[in-house]
């Protein structure tokens, strides 16, 4: 871990000092001067892994970096695939311009390809494109064991997860160009946004309880006998280039009852409506998708008992409270407000009204709190739909330029001095990456996703090569606020290094704390 | 319009599929989205769609929304 680098360069002498001292750092304790970062800001856009964004990042290890064999595509035998599939129904929809139809996607060579190249399909980055499967089971069956070559043969999306796109000239990049760009940051869970949503503030799986005596019983998932892919159906298509794959039971929960793909949460704002009847602020729990409220210890739970202010910032909490959700905009996400599934933090709760904080509308109330210097010590920042990025719903251009907006409100906030900022994705979004991930546990780190770290603190210009996932943000705030350790994070640790993989790091590899 | 077609549209929009099972008369499929929406499609190719995203699912299959009060 980054941490303990420092000790290489005391002499022996100091060396012997530092080990016969009480006081003295000892591997695993938080980094000097970590004190000094007062706020952190963690902000949390949708569904891109690295190579889809910064691939062509100086310094970075990109596309150019990736071997030749991680960049083709092997079909569901295991043959290297002739070309990649179609997109199925085409890279646009219907009524999207520019139109790029699946018979435009036709005979796309085996490797990837840039969505916004002027010579190839010149599509723009404030065009929305094609939704990609981005679920616990087949994640893992496309990541293939770290060879990253099952992208396309278990996704629904044909060529879809080979492409990327140049973002050179996006707002962002010219962030990570002035601080930090972590170009081995990996997802924290193996999926979709629910899940990675979770990692972010429980490093846990939820779970439901007696789920096979519940309505949820038909979305038990069927695994093969690795316990780490679908079941295939007997009547799923053999071949990639023939259509998308069929499974069993691809459902939300695991056999043993973890809820590691979209339930909706049992407190409203939800996607399930209220019972007939029943108590208005809460979803029906009659519905198969409703998980049950959830007790796991939360990283919220842990803040509060050593009474460091926090809050999660949810972009159109409040509208979509009032007014019902819309589409396009904001598009509020519901299993996109992990506390809201906690019953620490229910409706009514006094918890809840301190932490669970409407950000506005494209996120004015929580500007007016930077601007305005009143962050707690640690927030989270959740955009509303249309602005986090998320394929088939919301394009690339406007998250970007609201976030870097966001940020630059946060450079100038009379907080700043001491804060630090973490601006990351909660998963590929079903979008191949050529890094393999570090071995971990049952549930993760999956596939690699851009970070940056941004601060007064960040080394300028730099590439981070540590690496993190997304209990490295829990890491770095557990240490700086001396908070108990939630077992995820200990279980994740304790594998990674049975596993033989380098530790995970804390984040602060990117700073210079002295 | 069979569940498979349904399921494909309304996904590639990016609108997660969350639940698809078979209806209790076994004449068809519920399907559930993450926005709130659920489709009921018959094996006859009816569909019907409810919930709180049924708007932006009526519009991705293209269906017509039905008049208020008939």
């Amino acid at each position: 871990m980054t941490r303990s680098f420092g000790l290489a360069l005391f002499s022996s002498t100091l060396a012997l000092c530092a080990a016969i001292s009480a006081s003295a750092a000892q591997p695993g304790d938080p980094p000097p001067g970590i004190a000094k970062i007062e706020t952190v800001v963690v902000i949390f856009a949708e569904n891109r892994a690295f190579d889809n964004l910064y691939g062509h990042f100086p310094g970075a290890d990109g596309i150019d970096k990736a071997s030749e064999e991680s960049l083709r595509q092997r079909d569901r035998d295991g043959s290297v695939l002739s070309e990649l599939p179609p997109v199925w129904d085409g890279l646009t929809a219907k009524g999207v311009t520019p139109p790029v139809t699946q018979a435009m996607t036709e005979h796309l060579a085996n490797q990837p390809f840039t969505v916004n190249d002027a010579k190839g399909f010149n599509v723009p980055l404030t065009v929305v494109t094609h939704d990609l499967w981005h679920r616990y089971y087949q994640n893992q069956m496309q990541i293939n064991g770290g060879k990253n070559d099952m992208f396309v043969a278990w996704g629904d999306s044909g060529a879809m997860p080979m492409s990327n796109w140049d973002t050179s000239k996006g707002d962002m990049w010219a962030v990570a160009q002035k601080y930090v760009l972590a170009d081995h940051f990996f997802m924290g869970g193996f999926g979709g946004s629910f899940f990675n949503h979770q990692w972010l503030i429980c490093a846990c799986a939820p779970y439901y309880a007696n789920a096979d005596k519940s309505p949820a019983k038909p979305s038990i998932a069927v695994t093969d006998d690795s316990g780490t892919a679908l079941k295939i159906a007997d009547n799923s298509p053999k071949s990639a280039r023939d259509g998308i794959p069929k499974f069993v039971s691809d459902g939300n929960l695991t056999p043993d009852f973890y809820a590691v793909n979209t339930m909706q949460p049992p407190y409203q704002p939800s996607g399930n409506d209220p019972a007939a009847g029943g108590d208005p602020l809460l979803a029906d729990p009659a519905k198969p998708t409703t998980l049950p409220p959830q007790s796991e210890p939360t990283i919220g739970d842990m803040l509060s008992l050593k009474h460091v202010t926090w809050a999660w910032y949810s972009g159109a909490w409040q509208y979509t409270l009032d007014h019902g959700n819309h589409t396009p905009m904001p598009n509020f996400q519901y299993h996109h407000q992990p506390f809201n599934y906690y019953a620490n933090y229910a409706p009514g709760t006094e918890a809840r009204r301190e932490h669970l904080r409407d950000a506005g509308l494209s996120g004015v109330s929580f500007i007016q709190a930077i601007d305005d210097g009143v962050l707690p010590q640690v927030s989270f920042y959740k955009p509303q739909g249309n602005l986090n990025e998320h394929s088939g719903y919301a394009d690339i251009q406007a998250g970007d330029r609201h976030i870097a907006d966001v940020v630059a409100h946060l450079e100038k906030s009379p907080q700043w001095p001491h804060m630090l900022v973490v601006v990351t994705y909660d998963e590929n979004g079903g979008i191949w990456d050529h890094v393999a991930p570090p071995k971990g546990d049952r549930w993760g780190p999956g596939t690699r996703i851009p970070a940056i770290i941004v601060s007064p603190f960040a080394k300028h210009g730099y590439v981070d090569h540590t690496p993190y996932d997304t209990t490295s943000i829990l890491r770095l705030i557990t240490e700086r606020f001396e908070l108990p350790v939630l077992h995820g994070i200990v279980v994740r640790d304790r594998a990674v290094a049975a596993n033989g993989e380098p530790p995970l790091g804390d984040l602060t590899g990117g700073l210079d704390l002295n | 319009m069979d569940a498979d077609r349904i399921v494909a549209l309304v996904t590639a929009a990016g609108i997660e599929l969350t639940d698809r099972r078979r209806n209790v008369k076994g004449d068809g499929w519920s399907l559930s989205f993450a926005s709130g929406a659920t489709v009921e499609v018959g094996d006859d190719g009816t569909v019907r769609v409810a919930g709180k995203g049924a708007k932006a699912v009526i519009s991705l299959l293209d269906l017509s929304i039905p008049a208020r009060g008939t």
